[in-house]
């Protein structure tokens, strides 16, 4: 009764900000990388432990952001700065007043950008889980972005219509990425498995605030 | 990226979506986050509205959790899903569990136990303390590059979730 846990993400280190700039920037090889990663997973298990939490997550350390990070991890997508996104957007000043308005950096945040045919190339978060559960013998939680936000926020309509034609026929194939994840997390024994679906708020209480998204 | 369509629709679709990837996997819990927003800390940039608009799509849902945003009060009333959400999952034995957010992610002030305690029994009313789980709102650096908050703080929060959960399960032992 009354378990406890987070939601997902932790705040970066300085160190695991650089790492992922690197990374990104292909200065330092994936190994280098997972060793920062690692160090920073460490601690952050240790702090839920100390703290007592009941089930454990890893912090997100090793993700750009919470959906972006798919692009490591899944052909056919390119992570895509919202600025760079503003030459694909018909209505430029109406999106850089939402940035502007909406606090959104848009250099610093990123989209999952579908410009191929979809599959896995690795899993998303199955490595994850096994490293988290190396740390803890407590039960895992494990979060992936929801079928509903990867459904609208890879497509871009100048990228992704030539590849799928319909949003739909994207949403199929995005469905059978997470479905294959969720086997595999359950065939490893993940104990929870949390998706992420902020964009729904977004679809039913923008329009009552006069706003759009940038996800 | 967005554009504007029909509510209605999205909705249907999205719990469309999710239950086509999760029926019929075994094994995990299966928990649906959502929240109002998390890339800054003005809050009056983040979405504003109670869970009320989302119950077409969320009734549908074979989720076994729902992990909501309630320490803002931009998110209204527990009894809004309390009253909906609280049964079971459709088609199945297994009562839906509320993952209740009882710490906002981005403000530098630490919820006090007794505060954490208040929100989780506004929750018993509608749900068990087994169906309860108590959590923070949102991820503390869900962009990495905009962390909403510093680890000392994040550390203190939790801190006091848990403390939160063990004086609850002494009293309604």
């Amino acid at each position: 009764m009354f378990t406890t846990t987070q939601v997902g993400s932790w705040p970066r280190s300085k160190d695991m900000l650089r790492a992922l700039r690197d990374r990104r920037l292909g200065k330092i090889s994936r190994a280098e990388f997972d060793r920062a990663a690692d160090g920073e997973v460490r601690r952050t298990v240790r702090i839920q432990e100390e703290a007592g939490l009941d089930v454990i997550v890893d912090g997100e350390h090793r993700r750009d952001n919470f959906y972006s990070f798919i692009t490591e991890k899944v052909e056919g997508t390119r992570l895509m700065s919202l600025a760079e996104m503003l030459d694909e957007v018909e209505d430029k000043s109406g999106f850089e007043e939402m940035l502007s308005t909406l606090d959104v950096p848009a250099s610093a945040i990123r989209n999952p950008t579908c410009v191929g045919k979809l599959s896995r190339r690795e899993p998303l978060a199955l490595d994850d889980f096994k490293f988290v559960k190396s740390l803890t013998d407590k039960p895992v939680k494990i979060t992936l972005p929801g079928p509903y936000l990867l459904t609208r926020s890879m497509w871009v309509t100048n990228y992704t219509k030539k590849v799928y034609g319909t949003q739909r026929k994207m949403g199929d194939e995005v469905v059978r990425i997470l479905r294959e994840e969720l086997i595999d997390l359950a065939r490893a024994g993940c104990e929870f498995v949390q998706f992420d679906e902020p964009v729904l708020t977004e679809a039913v209480m923008s329009e009552d605030c006069g706003r759009r998204t940038f996800m | 990226m967005a554009t504007r369509r029909d509510v209605g629709e999205e909705l249907k679709y999205a719990s469309e979506l999710i239950n086509a990837v999760i029926d019929g996997v075994t094994g995990p819990r299966i928990g649906l986050h959502i929240c109002r927003g998390n890339w800054s800390t003005k809050e009056e940039v983040l979405l504003t509205g109670d869970y009320r608009a989302l119950l077409p799509a969320l009734t549908n849902m074979r989720v076994h959790q729902f992990v909501l945003e309630y320490a803002t009060p931009r998110a209204g009333e527990i009894a809004v899903v309390g009253r909906e959400l609280s049964g079971n999952v459709p088609g199945m034995t297994r009562p839906r569990e509320l993952g209740l957010g009882v710490v906002n992610p981005r403000t530098t002030t630490v919820e006090t136990v007794e505060d954490i305690m208040a929100k989780a029994e506004t929750a018993l009313e509608f749900y068990t303390p087994k169906q309860l789980f108590l959590n923070t709102d949102c991820g503390f650096g869900c962009f990495a590059n905009r962390c909403v908050n510093v680890e000392e703080v994040a550390a203190a929060k939790i801190k006091n979730i848990a403390e939160a959960a063990r004086r609850l399960r002494e009293k309604y032992a």
